[in-house]
């Protein structure tokens, strides 16, 4: 972990790290990847992963609107919108 | 009359025989909470909180917790009262919509006093990361109450409220409970809705109850616990009455020592609140057992690739787009992504959020993410082979007690070890809890029970048989002598 896979990993997460904990933050996460790295020693062959521990499949439903339209509602969270729109800066020229 | 102390069935008893009126019961909490020093909570919600109140005394509510006050974790959704999830991100979210548990603990006529303080997103064991402040121990105020769940465990330590609700990932609730000396309780992995409850690792979260007594908790499970189609890893099976099954005999019954987990080297008040508790189930006819789990060790380091991937995919929704903090003075809609992100997360959550990413990116995520999505079978698997032994499994809560504030927070695994007995519990799924069971220099230590899929009341039976054979669970801040 260096400071140049901290600063891909940053870019990826869309996070910028302000530049006086960026040396702390890259040590804390070498740290916590060796911790993890004991992993790397253990035998999983043949073990299939486990990713629900209830190992359910996701129930089917019927496809049909049970609520009603709130778009009001939820526009009125955004930080900026317009009548039907969610306001962002300009992506097209 | 003093209503601080008292447990959530003693209350109700005193609304049912109109010893108190619901409405004096929430204007005393508004009181205590006034002068509390603990900084428990984020947000209250006194004027709906006093007319519901009101509501009760005027008899137009009804149900199993009517007219009763109870503090809800800032981490579940509350229709038209502020959700921050301790994070500045969602320092101004009001959600237009309740989580399935608080409308399920709102249906049983339950008054939500306010939103319990929290590690940010639930990333924490010390309630340190919250944008709001830490949360103080009610014990010992320069000491932290355990995290994430930190506020909601503080508030029923300090006799602020008889119930509250928590969630836990890796021992969010468990760990709290211990170190503020009370009854917490996490059910089966799908047994409660994560509908509305703000996600950390999807995989590992639930929700579950804090309170003065197993009995409590186990009123409490029979209202957040229910199936919800809103939510696709709900269980379906048919819901218990948890209060029927707390009064068994323990004649006979298996208690499992996991050999792997090692107390030796924890402080001698930890070891002896131990054996001590082993002496007390045995004086109720429990047997011992030593079961291996020899993969049980892997526990914190799969926990720390599986939770880590999970919150860096959740937490992508937060873009400063449709909901919560927007940074200013931003170039284009990439600058406002990590503007808004940078700026609205603490130090943790993006620690957790770049390890997420670092696991799952290409070329690592066999190394790592797959690697430990089979080490957490393996870990399952031992639990499950355990309890074709035993009935329950016992462990200490955490490794300590209460430490200090600032004490950890510079090395995050020193802070990541805290939860090396509860983790496992989240990975297989199982449900777990933890109960007051000695003292440590006047700090509360807690004892862990962890039963096997949907065998809440297995666990709740050991614990209600213990605290009715034992005092530490009515011990509080002004107990007096806890030596």
């Amino acid at each position: 972990m260096d400071n140049k896979t901290v600063e891909t990993i940053s870019y990826l997460a869309r996070l910028k790290l302000d530049k006086d904990k960026k040396d702390k933050i890259t040590k804390d996460l070498e740290n916590i990847i060796n911790f993890v790295d004991e992993l790397q020693d253990i035998n999983t062959d043949d073990v299939t992963p486990l990713a629900n521990p209830l190992e359910k499949t996701a129930p089917k439903r019927k496809d049909f609107v049970n609520s009603k339209d709130r778009k009001e509602v939820f526009l009125e969270n955004s930080p900026q919108s317009d009548q039907d729109y969610f306001i962002v800066p300009k992506v097209v020229e | 009359m003093s209503i601080k102390y008292k447990t959530l069935s003693e209350l109700k008893e005193l609304l049912e025989k109109k010893d108190i009126s619901s409405f004096e019961l929430v204007e005393e909490t508004f009181k205590n909470i006034s002068s509390s020093k603990t900084n428990s909570f984020i947000t209250l919600n006194e004027e709906v909180a006093l007319t519901k109140a009101k509501e009760f005394d005027q008899g137009e509510c009804e149900g199993d917790l009517a007219g009763l006050p109870i503090a809800q974790k800032d981490l579940f959704c509350t229709k038209n009262l502020r959700t921050t999830c301790g994070s500045r991100i969602l320092e101004n979210f009001i959600p237009p919509y309740n989580a399935t548990v608080v409308e399920n603990l709102s249906k049983a006529g339950s008054i939500c006093v306010g939103k319990t303080n929290m590690d940010e997103f639930a990333m924490g064991s010390s309630n340190e990361t919250s944008y709001f402040g830490a949360v103080k121990n009610p014990w010992d105020l320069e000491r932290v109450p355990g995290g994430s769940s930190g506020g909601s465990a503080a508030a029923v330590a300090e006799g602020l409220v008889c119930a509250a609700t928590g969630t836990d990932t890796g021992g969010s609730i468990r760990q709290p409970a211990a170190l503020c000396g009370i009854t917490g309780i996490k059910p089966t992995y799908g047994r409660a809705s994560r509908w509305g409850m703000i996600a950390f690792a999807s995989s590992l979260d639930q929700a579950g109850a804090f309170a003065r007594n197993a009995e409590d908790c186990a009123l409490l499970l029979n209202h957040i616990c229910s199936h919800d189609e809103k939510d696709s890893t709900s269980l379906s099976n048919d819901k218990e009455n948890y209060l029927e099954n707390i009064n068994n005999d323990l004649k006979g019954k298996k208690i499992g020592i996991v050999k792997e987990f090692d107390i030796s080297n924890l402080s001698k008040e930890v070891q002896d609140s131990f054996e001590q508790s082993k002496k007390i189930f045995e004086s109720l006819g429990a047997n011992f057992v030593e079961v291996s789990m020899p993969n049980i060790k892997l526990s914190v380091p799969t926990y720390y690739v599986v939770a880590p991937a999970e919150c860096s995919s959740n937490l992508s929704r937060f873009d400063g787009v449709k909901y919560g903090y927007r940074a200013e003075n931003v170039n284009d809609l990439e600058d406002l992504y990590i503007k808004s992100r940078s700026e609205g997360f603490g130090d943790e959550v993006k620690r957790r959020i770049l390890i997420g990413t670092y696991v799952l990116s290409a070329g690592f995520y066999d190394a790592y993410y797959k690697k430990a999505q089979q080490s957490r079978r393996m870990i399952k698997n031992d639990f499950v082979k355990a309890f074709s032994e035993v009935d329950v499994i016992m462990s200490p809560s955490s490794p300590s007690s209460a430490f200090k504030i600032g004490s950890k927070t510079e090395d995050p695994i020193e802070m990541y070890l805290e939860d090396l007995f509860t983790i496992s519990s989240n990975l297989a799924g199982v449900p777990a809890m933890s109960i007051p069971h000695g003292f440590s220099k006047n700090l509360p230590i807690g004892l862990q029970l962890i039963g096997n899929y949907l065998e809440e009341s297995e666990i709740l039976n050991f614990a209600h048989q213990y605290q009715k054979n034992t005092d530490w669970h009515i011990r509080n801040p002004d107990f007096g002598d806890n030596s």
